[in-house]
């Protein structure tokens, strides 16, 4: 039954000594691991809820090996260890032989699969070659969600202490360290950045406004992914203008106490999932916020989207990404986009955290050609898309840089490359960072921005500079 | 041999289809316990439309096309249709079925009958020939997945030569014994290993309800192996 010990057999030579992880840890863990992964796995199914899930998949596993051609880590590296398939059964082979009535007579009959270190360290390596996209899923008849698994697998290695320094430092700070985000940005930091943001809308925009902080009551309490505040001061300019232009400055606000939309739970730990959740909803209520606004970023929208429900039952706010937002404001009338600023080719990419499930495909397709006379689609778009290779927290690692530029990220550099397009409008945080990095890496004759960036470009205001004076202004400056 | 033959036809086949019966119900019964039992109230939050109509669009021919998985989709789907319908429409099993459960289905025709199982038995053979051929198949293959496909494999085999003499190398009563045995090891075979498939292919259609997780799990999994301090 033990699909995973073919693979293991053929590599056993180089198995022999512990092997480092391609990921840096922040303590490598001491001792046997063995118990120590079947202890955390034993409380993660006593408490949890995924026995009926594991009970489902590790029956009745076809293998049919469809998931083999959607993979897109796989389709690059034409390595069989990255089978969609083949990962999952890794968990399900332990669960199977450790905690199933089958596998204890099993074990006691034959000569049976046993949980080793080197399986221990396969894992530790394979889980996080996946990008967590979860594009395999839709390739699979019996509808085995393997990204589901990942998370599973990497949630227990986590627990022993298995997990890529740059995610664990991370959630450290946000959950007990002093800034309570992901990039250390503390309040001081961030209410200078907003003055920043202040001056930069006036020069270029030619309007006055001060950030809202702090406010009580508001519409919408507003969280990015933290490294927009450092790293993406056009999409942040471009929501603002949106919010400005559609005449609702006063409705909405950014919570001093709490400011960073990031989860990287969802992509390891449903402990750090919940209570990252929970101290996003607190600032909500501390601030008597109504509606939750994400901005451009796909995990921390869908952490928030389809979490915040589970995690807080009635308390849920509802949650809105800044682009179902912006397109109620054009649809209502309240924005205006010029149809003249934006002469490029421009091609949109899918972040997989809010596209896989289907809830935002069409929305920044309706609002980029509402403005862009020259809109190219991907193809596989939507639902279906290829993930940047950054997903599933990947792009945070720097160390395996190599392999999201050559293995994770060349199927998308090579869609991006056909598509002939000189705009790739990425509405994501992470997926942005991994294509800037492509493009720059391959070469490829494109620019990578966010969405609201180019609605910064062409937004009409009212009593403001026009776009087209914008548009001369950031010509001359070029020069 | 006569008296083998009779004793599979009997007791043996009511034995295992019986084993069958509640072996699958047991999955389906332990399925519903669980999901209602752990995920309560959460089951609500779940867009159950959405999955069935995803989970019947899968009935489509080539409705998820993957390119690069034409002709092994192809053989599959076409194998579940004579897996499925061979079994319970062919006019012999028709008489079975009444005479066991009382119930009177409709009848194929031998012509169709023997074009399905042909067709089962080649599409077989294909998904045999992926799993032993291509690396990808290959690697997550274990010897117990081509064992299922060979028991999958025998009894259309079985039973189409025992009702073609002309092309049957053994007796008839050989071969009839051949194909109850082995449809009979089906039987037992289909709730206890990824034959369950069957029923429990909708239970994994499904994955979109465990992304509903447990409320305060987390704390609990933490605090049961680091105790009071938290160690992020």
């Amino acid at each position: 039954m033990e699909t995973a010990s073919i693979l293991r057999r053929e590599e056993a030579p180089e198995t022999q000594e512990r092997r480092v992880f391609p990921y840096h840890l922040l303590e490598r863990p001491e001792g046997d691991l063995v118990p120590k992964f079947l202890e955390a796995f034993a409380w993660v199914l006593e408490y949890t809820d995924y026995k009926p899930l594991l009970d489902s998949y590790s029956t009745s596993n076809a293998k049919c090996n469809r998931c083999a051609v959607s993979c897109p880590v796989l389709l690059a590296s034409g390595d069989p260890k990255d089978i969609p398939c083949y990962r999952t059964n890794l968990l399900l082979d332990i669960y199977r032989r450790y905690f199933t009535l089958n596998g204890w007579f099993k074990s006691r009959l034959t000569d049976a699969f046993e949980l080793t270190e080197d399986i221990i360290d396969e894992m530790g390596d394979i889980f996080y070659r996946c990008t967590v996209c979860r594009r395999c899923a839709r390739a699979c008849p019996l509808g085995f969600d393997h990204g589901l698994i990942t998370r599973l697998g990497r949630y227990i290695l986590s627990l022993i202490g298995i997990v890529p320094k740059a995610l664990q430092v991370s959630v450290q700070e946000q959950l007990q360290g002093e800034t309570r985000n992901t990039s250390k940005v503390p309040r001081a930091g961030l209410l200078d950045i907003l003055d920043f943001l202040s001056e930069e809308m006036e020069d270029t925009l030619g309007v006055e406004v001060e950030f809202p902080t702090d406010k009580k009551d508001r519409d919408y309490v507003f969280f990015c992914a933290v490294s927009d505040y450092l790293m993406e001061p056009d999409t942040l300019m471009g929501n603002a203008a949106v919010l400005y232009a559609a005449g609702d400055w006063d409705r909405w606000t950014i919570g001093l106490c709490n400011y960073d939309g990031i989860n990287y739970g969802l992509f390891y730990s449903d402990w750090h999932l919940e209570n990252i959740i929970k101290q996003l909803v607190s600032e909500v209520e501390r601030l008597g916020g109504k509606n939750i606004l994400i901005g451009e970023c796909g995990h921390a929208s869908r952490a928030a989207h389809d979490f915040i429900p589970t995690f807080m039952g009635d308390r849920a706010p509802p949650v809105y990404n800044f682009m179902e937002y912006t397109l109620d404001c054009i649809r209502k009338g309240k924005i205006k986009l010029n149809r003249d600023i934006i002469t490029e080719k421009v091609t949109y990419h899918d972040p997989c955290n809010i596209a896989r499930s289907g809830w935002i495909v069409d929305q920044p397709r309706e609002i980029l050609r509402s403005f862009v006379r020259n809109y190219v689609d991907m193809t596989p778009n939507g639902e279906d898309n290829l993930c940047c290779g950054g997903g599933g927290g990947l792009v945070s690692v720097d160390e395996i840089h190599d392999f999201r530029m050559n293995v994770a990220g060349k199927m998308k550099a090579r869609q991006i490359e056909q598509t002939g397009a000189e705009i790739v409008v990425a509405p994501c945080a992470n997926c942005k960072k991994q294509l800037k990095e492509l493009v720059e890496h391959y070469e490829l004759p494109c620019e990578v921005m966010g969405l609201h960036d180019l609605i910064l470009k062409a937004i009409e205001i009212p009593g403001a500079k026009s776009p087209e004076e914008r548009k001369e202004e950031a010509a001359l400056f070029a020069m | 041999m006569q008296a083998w033959i009779d004793f599979a036809k009997g007791p043996l086949f009511a034995f295992t289809f019986l084993f069958m019966i509640l072996g699958l119900a047991r999955q389906v019964v332990l399925q519903l316990y669980f999901l209602t039992a752990k995920k309560g109230r959460r089951l609500r939050d779940v867009s159950w439309g959405a999955m069935l109509k995803e989970t019947l669009s899968w009935l489509i021919p080539f409705r998820h096309n993957v390119p690069g998985t034409e002709v092994f989709s192809a053989a599959s789907f076409l194998m579940h249709i004579g897996v499925l319908l061979v079994p319970l429409l062919l006019v012999d099993h028709i008489v079975l079925w009444e005479g066991f459960f009382g119930v009177n289905l409709p009848a194929m025709g031998p012509g169709l009958a023997d074009v399905l199982t042909l067709l089962t038995i080649g599409c077989v053979l294909a998904l045999l020939a992926f799993r032993l051929f291509r690396t990808s198949h290959r690697v997550v293959s274990a010897p117990w997945d081509y064992f299922l496909l060979v028991m999958v494999l025998l009894p259309f085999l079985s039973g189409y030569l025992a009702s073609h003499p002309a092309v049957n190398p053994l007796s008839w009563e050989v071969m009839f014994l051949t194909h109850l045995l082995s449809a009979e090891v089906l039987f037992v075979l289909v709730p206890t290993t990824k034959l369950a498939h069957v029923v429990l292919f909708f239970f994994d259609r499904i994955s979109g309800v465990h992304w509903q997780l447990r409320p305060g799990a987390g704390d609990k999994v933490a605090e049961a192996l680091y105790g009071e301090e938290v160690k992020i």
